[in-house]
């Protein structure tokens, strides 16, 4: 049998060019980094059994997922609201057998599905990344309806999307994450790069810790 | 137009798909109970094509395909579209039983 090896390889392999881009001069509006290494479980409660997901959530996780549009910062995971009794746990790609491990946990309660390399995660930051996001973003990310640990389900650019706000960054300005599936990524990255254009963007890649 | 999705909040219509009119109820016969087939045909013509046309307040099925994708009733006035409440459809997300007929 031949040799054969799966190369991973991320879906702004060639959208992304790390660097400056549009407005000349070194201004920096907008930081717009794709985060890698990233482990993503979509976890969504049985019909019937919200309260023993959410038990067995708190007990992986150390907190319990939101029930409301929004996010909680658990034991070496995000958990991000996906939808009504789902969440999605964001981590680092660390562990080998991070799923086989949630699977266990939610055993019977929830149904979980791994979307680590099915969704790519893009960062934007900078001082003015509301504004770039308000071109093609129809939710209302002013700090009173958006605070840090929002989140929300929506439609960007016609493509689905999970949207959360993380902590500040040092320099106090808001910091956006959105999911995107892996398909639609380089697209939405095209989108959000020329929205961006006129304020200075610094393109370039993360690793999760 | 913004539709005020009880999972996400208030949204643009964008978001949301229209189904119809939330009253028709999938007739219900018991296997061979009896009813004359010409009976039970009719009930299913009008569970499947026949519907009011409204000039008012009526309940209909959207759908919040481009956020939570959950079912949703609402109750809009078709006149002025106005929205006067928008609940979760029976068995949207996983609390609640799933109710027949609906």
């Amino acid at each position: 049998m031949a040799d054969f090896s799966w190369n991973t390889q991320s879906p702004l392999e060639r959208a992304l060019v790390p660097g400056h881009h549009g407005v000349t001069g070194t201004q920096v509006g907008v930081m717009l980094e794709e985060v890698r290494d990233i482990n993503l479980v979509q976890v969504m409660a049985r019909r019937g059994k919200v309260v023993e997901t959410v038990k067995a959530a708190k007990k992986v996780f150390g907190v319990e997922p939101p029930s409301t549009p929004g996010t909680a910062a658990g034991r070496h995971a995000t958990l991000i609201w996906s939808g009504p009794d789902q969440f999605i746990a964001f981590s680092a790609r660390s562990e080998r057998d991070h799923f086989s491990k949630l699977s266990d946990a939610f055993a019977g309660v929830a149904s979980l599905s791994d979307q680590s390399d099915g969704r790519c995660l893009i960062r934007i930051g900078g001082p003015r990344a509301r504004q770039a996001l308000s071109k093609f973003c129809s939710l209302d990310l002013d700090d009173r309806a958006f605070p840090p640990g929002a989140a929300a389900t929506t439609s960007i650019d016609h493509t689905a999307t999970n949207i959360w706000r993380g902590a500040d960054s040092s320099d106090g300005h808001a910091v956006f994450h959105i999911l995107v599936f892996t398909s639609f990524a380089d697209s939405l990255w095209h989108t959000i790069q020329d929205a961006a254009l006129e304020y200075g963007v610094q393109a370039s890649l993360a690793h999760t810790a | 137009m913004r539709i005020a999705c009880p999972f996400c909040g208030e949204r643009e219509n964008g978001e949301f798909t229209y189904l119809g009119d939330a009253a028709p109820k999938r007739p219900n016969f018991v296997v061979d109970g009896g009813e004359s087939p010409e009976r039970i045909e009719d009930a299913f013509y009008d569970y499947v094509y026949l519907r009011d046309n409204l000039a008012g307040v009526m309940r209909e099925y959207w759908y919040h395909g481009g956020g939570c994708r959950s079912w949703l009733v609402a109750e809009r006035n078709t006149v002025t579209h106005e929205f006067i409440a928008v609940t979760a459809a029976p068995g949207a997300g996983a609390a609640s039983a799933m109710r027949a007929g609906e």
